[in-house]
């Protein structure tokens, strides 16, 4: 496999429990996923169905009982949680559900500790953060906290957040679910907008309609099998 | 530290409380240092004045005057060294009545000869030479004793003129006296004494073999700091302000580390977060106990700034305080260092965190 042909995420024969009662109650199994660059993947499923677990096994945040997770072409599989984390650092960025702002930050000190984490130069790290505060059209609301900001904003800054450091892959769970359709539609073309700008690897998983419109890719987890979700209603 | 600083900026209400707590420890323990060692002070402060560097005393005497005699003949082996001076030395408590009826004294009573090295000032020695009386210490001349009041010494028919006035100076907690040795065998001894003293003061040289010479002349030669021990009530006091000042330190810990598990405890998904972005545990700790660091340091000066104003404006006369920058700092630097520890005894509530937590999805 050339480079230019390895996509940045990559899962195999992906497979995840949950304990339930005394046994272990299969979330998914055998799960095969390559997301290529600039690629936007959109997985539906019904509550209940692993999306958070699937996004958890894909991010690296969890270890897979079975199946490996490949990120930019390097396996994880063998990696200690220390590895796990630096593969985390340098290649995955994760968009959350309720934006997940760290509450004493201002929108431009989330991007900040973002790049300091990752360990960018700390001169980039500040107009690295104007720019994509800027891209995201929050230039004028990078002094305010979490607080002081809406819903959509929040998400926003989230994204940005979450594309700190250029990741090669981005994660996002029910990024729009606790916005209105209005802006939900608003966040879900940015995200895909923004993946494909950059040539990022975006998985996103969510149960309303708002994503599917950027979709290049819709698949539906049910059963816990992975399967074309092409005219399945979200 | 980025987020730990922002944090403390912009919730700092969320630590004023344990805050608080540290900043009173803070002003507990530096009042308590200075008691503890304006109670040295006051309890040896006799004893410092005195221009000696070794004691000889009875073996097993441990310091202690009233368990210590030795014969005054003595004082002229130790003498022997080049270099060296030597005095026998009386030490005993005595009280002593005013002849007049006015009020009695109580005495830590020196009986040193004439010509010792220990009156070093030119009228204690003209004081020593002429005819038997006492020189007091200074602060009773404040109460209004003055020269040529009349004394009988307890438990002896020896009555004393006040000759006139000294340092001020006590030995556990006792206002000095001094009179020469002979008076000071009478007090104690009556017409048999027998050349009986407490200990002989000693000034050697430095490097002198202290062991050979005390192995030489049968006695205990301890150094001029552990002469201190002995001073009634010395352990006493010290062993109790550190038994106080240790509880507070761990009174401290404790509070610190409470508060801070409690703070793991809430910032459990914050943990997660900065995890999944790709923080290492070691970042996230020194966040969190740098946080804390920074707390109880703030608390500790703030605190110890207190407690010194405490100290310097605390009335001298009523209770025997000294403030002594060293031990000032020292207790603030023991506070800090039990409060971070104190924090860092739950680590593992953060270290233990699964980044999956993030998103709401148990591990
Ligand atoms: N630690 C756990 N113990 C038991 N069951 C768990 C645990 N973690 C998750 N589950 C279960 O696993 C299933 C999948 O959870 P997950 O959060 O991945 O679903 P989801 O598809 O994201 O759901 P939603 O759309 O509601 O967010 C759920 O039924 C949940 O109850
Ligand atoms: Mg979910």
């Amino acid at each position: 496999m050339s480079p230019t042909t390895t996509p940045p995420l990559s899962l195999r024969g992906l497979g995840a429990t949950v304990p339930d009662g005394r046994e272990e109650r299969v979330l998914f199994d055998g799960v095969d996923l390559d997301v290529a660059a600039g690629e936007v993947v959109v997985v539906t499923g019904p509550s209940g169905s692993g999306k958070s677990t699937l996004l958890a096994v894909a991010g690296l945040l969890r270890r897979p009982p079975t199946g490996e997770v490949v990120v930019a072409g390097q396996p994880t599989a063998s990696l200690s949680r220390r590895g796990r984390t630096a593969v985390r650092r340098q290649q995955i960025g994760i968009v959350y559900q309720s934006a997940n702002l760290l509450g004493p930050l201002t929108a431009r000190e989330q991007l900040e500790l973002a790049g300091r984490i990752r360990r960018m130069p700390r001169r980039q790290i500040g107009a690295e953060a104007d720019r994509l505060l800027g891209d995201l059209a929050l230039g004028d609301r990078s002094g305010q906290l979490p607080a002081e900001l809406s819903g959509g904003e929040r998400q926003r800054v989230g994204i940005a957040r979450a594309l700190m450091g250029d990741p090669s892959v981005l994660l996002a769970d029910e990024p729009t679910a606790s916005l209105d359709p209005a802006l939900a539609g608003e966040v879900a073309e940015l995200l895909a907008t923004e993946a494909r700008r950059r040539g990022v690897a975006a998985l996103i998983v969510t149960h309303d309609d708002a994503p599917l419109r950027h979709a290049d890719r819709h698949l539906h987890l049910v059963g816990g099998q992975l399967v074309d979700g092409t005219g399945v209603a979200s | 530290m980025f987020l730990a600083w922002r944090d403390l900026r912009r919730s700092w209400r969320r630590f004023v409380l344990v805050g608080a707590v540290v900043a009173l420890v803070a002003v507990l323990s530096t009042v308590l240092a200075g008691l503890a060692d304006g109670l040295v002070r006051d309890g040896t402060s006799g004893l410092r004045a005195l221009p000696y560097t070794h004691l000889a005393m009875s073996p097993g005497s441990e310091a202690v005057f009233s368990r210590s005699t030795v014969d005054q003949q003595a004082a002229t082996t130790f003498a022997e060294v080049p270099g060296a001076e030597a005095s026998p030395v009386g030490v005993s408590f005595v009280n002593a009545a005013a002849v007049d009826g006015g009020p009695s004294l109580d005495l830590a009573l020196f009986g040193v000869p004439p010509g010792s090295f220990l009156a070093d000032r030119p009228d204690a020695q003209a004081a020593l030479a002429g005819p038997p009386g006492l020189v007091l210490s200074s602060t009773f001349a404040d109460e209004g004793v003055e020269v040529g009041d009349e004394y009988r010494l307890g438990g002896s028919d020896v009555t004393l003129p006040v000759l006139g006035f000294t340092v001020a100076g006590s030995y556990g907690h006792v206002p000095i006296a001094f009179t020469t040795l002979s008076t000071w065998q009478s007090v104690n001894y009556g017409n048999d004494p027998r050349g009986r003293v407490s200990a002989i003061a000693l000034a050697l040289p430095a490097g002198t073999d202290t062991a050979a010479l005390a192995e030489a002349t049968d006695t205990d030669i301890i150094t001029k700091a552990r002469s201190y021990d002995g001073s009634p009530g010395f352990t006493a006091e010290t062993m109790t302000m550190t038994l106080i000042r240790g509880f507070l330190l761990v009174i401290s810990a404790l509070i610190v580390g409470a508060f801070f598990t409690v703070l793991a405890v809430q910032r459990t998904r914050q943990t997660g977060l900065l995890k999944a972005m790709g923080a290492s545990d070691a970042y996230v700790l020194r966040d969190g106990v740098g946080q804390m660091a920074v707390v109880v340091v703030a608390a500790t000066a703030v605190g110890t700034g207190v407690g010194a104003v405490m100290v310097a404006l605390l009335d001298r006369t009523a209770a025997p305080v000294e403030l002594s920058v060293g031990s000032i700092v020292g207790s603030a630097a023991l506070l800090v260092a039990t409060g971070v520890v104190g924090s860092l005894v739950s680590f593992r509530r953060i270290t233990t965190v699964e980044p999956a937590v993030a998103l709401g999805v148990e591990p």
